[in-house]
């Protein structure tokens, strides 16, 4: 009897373990479905605005730092602890997004991604932050 | 006394009514002429709490927001009591709630004095980015409810004995991405006070942050009870310590600002935590050593 529990205990902890570590490993990012409207949005602001580099920097690392890291490669102390990827925006294939799927994706979101745009309710920030990470490339 | 009393609760009325008239005004003269939407200026403050005072920062609408703010006490007594932290210390639980982008309802209960309270603010102006408004203005008013036992209160007790009112008027400008400062005159009536401590009193209280991080921030404020003679109720040249009109309550100390959080620690001089404890009955003086450990955390949820 005594071996039966001691061997019930040990698969239990061993099932425990696999799905610990099965629900901890990150998946692959799924195709971000981006409305029509979104892709074809323009900046309020250009290229080499001085917001960028004071509003886009300060406002990316209040809120967006603590998952995508200081340089948005994906490494913030929070994304570990995340079920999906949180990318890399230094990546060829992030900066050869349109300016408006950099938008939806980082102000409208998905599941794990909150929505921002009650955070930064300004259009002129937030592309001020758009512009900043595409400053990130590579 | 009771007339000058009626006086300035009319006085009061009459500023807020004029304050929300003025908002009106605006809103129908953007209707008129339809002009190019100014775009409003970023928050002067990272959070509505500066310390145990409010800010002009108002969250979004449907965003709640949860306030712990501790108060440990005095560090005279040095490491007999860890500088403050083994003494008794106040503490205080809140919750807010923005039912509009500029109005805000909140509740709290705060240990000394067994207090609860009701909170209103209201944004009636904001600054705009093109300076044609040159600052926010809010409207702050705080009711405490006094839970201690009714003997407290003497022998003709009244539930009206335990409130307390503090109705603030809150004018902040962001001068840039590092500087913001508030100048905010208030007025304080308690229905029941101690013995020799008046029931009305007008202060002043000062606010300033200067952001040296994306995060974080050096912050500081002043609460400045006026001794206005033609309001007090008793002589001033009284000679007990204790009877001495209350002082400034001074607060220094880092602010540490995320999306959904702010954290301050800092050193202050009054244990009250509501403002209106602070106004009428600080006693502790920052300069003469009278220094309290604070710590507040604030945390968003947004709807």
């Amino acid at each position: 009897m005594k071996n039966s529990l001691k061997l019930l205990s040990i698969v239990l902890a061993a099932l425990a373990f696999v799905t610990l570590n099965l629900a901890m490993t990150q998946k692959a990012n799924e195709p971000w479905v981006i409305p029509a409207k979104y892709k074809a949005m323009k900046s309020t602001i250009k290229a080499g605005d001085p917001s960028i580099n004071t509003v886009g920097k300060e406002l990316y690392n209040q809120h967006c730092r603590s998952c995508h890291g200081t340089k948005g490669l994906g490494d913030g102390p929070k994304a570990k602890n995340l079920k999906t990827s949180t990318g890399d925006f230094s990546s060829k294939a992030f900066q050869d997004q349109a300016d408006g799927e950099i938008y939806y994706q980082s102000f409208v979101g998905r599941d794990e991604m909150p929505n921002f745009e009650k955070k930064i309710a300004d259009e002129g920030d937030r592309w001020a932050v758009v512009y900043y990470m595409r400053a990130m490339k590579k | 006394m009771k007339p000058m009393k009626n006086i300035l609760r009319i006085f009061a009325t009459v500023v807020i009514g004029l304050l929300l008239a003025q908002n009106v005004a605006f809103a129908q003269e953007e209707e008129v002429t339809e002009k190019p939407k100014e775009r409003p200026a970023r928050a002067a403050f990272e959070s509505g709490l500066l310390f145990d005072g409010a800010t002009t920062t108002l969250q979004p609408s449907k965003t709640l927001e949860m306030v712990i703010q501790h108060r440990f006490g005095s560090v005279e007594n040095g490491i007999t009591d860890l500088y403050g932290i083994w003494a008794p210390s106040n503490i205080r639980m809140g919750l807010n709630y923005s039912i509009l982008d500029n109005l805000m309802v909140g509740i709290g209960a705060t240990k000394f004095n067994k207090m609860q309270d009701i909170q209103l603010k209201y944004n009636v102006l904001q600054q705009t980015r093109s300076n044609k408004i040159p600052v926010t203005i809010s409207v702050y008013e705080v009711i405490g409810i006094d839970g201690s036992a009714d003997s407290k209160f003497g022998n003709n007790y009244k539930f009206t004995n335990r409130l307390s009112y503090f109705t603030q008027i809150l004018i902040s400008r962001r001068f840039n991405d590092k500087i913001s400062l508030q100048v905010a005159p208030s007025f304080t009536h308690y229905n029941s006070t101690d013995s020799l401590v008046d029931h009305d009193r007008f202060a002043i209280s000062l606010a300033g942050r200067y952001k040296f991080s994306p995060q974080s921030s050096l912050i500081i404020s002043g609460d400045f009870p006026l001794q206005i003679q033609g309001i007090s109720e008793y002589r001033k040249d009284v000679n007990d310590e204790q009877d001495l009109p209350p002082v400034a309550n001074i607060c220094i100390g880092l602010e540490v600002a995320t999306s959904t959080h702010a954290f301050h620690v800092y050193l202050g001089s009054s244990q009250g935590i509501i403002p209106q404890e602070n106004i009428l009955y600080n006693k502790n003086k920052f300069f003469k050593g009278n220094i309290i450990l604070g710590l507040n955390i604030t945390r968003l949820w947004n709807f």
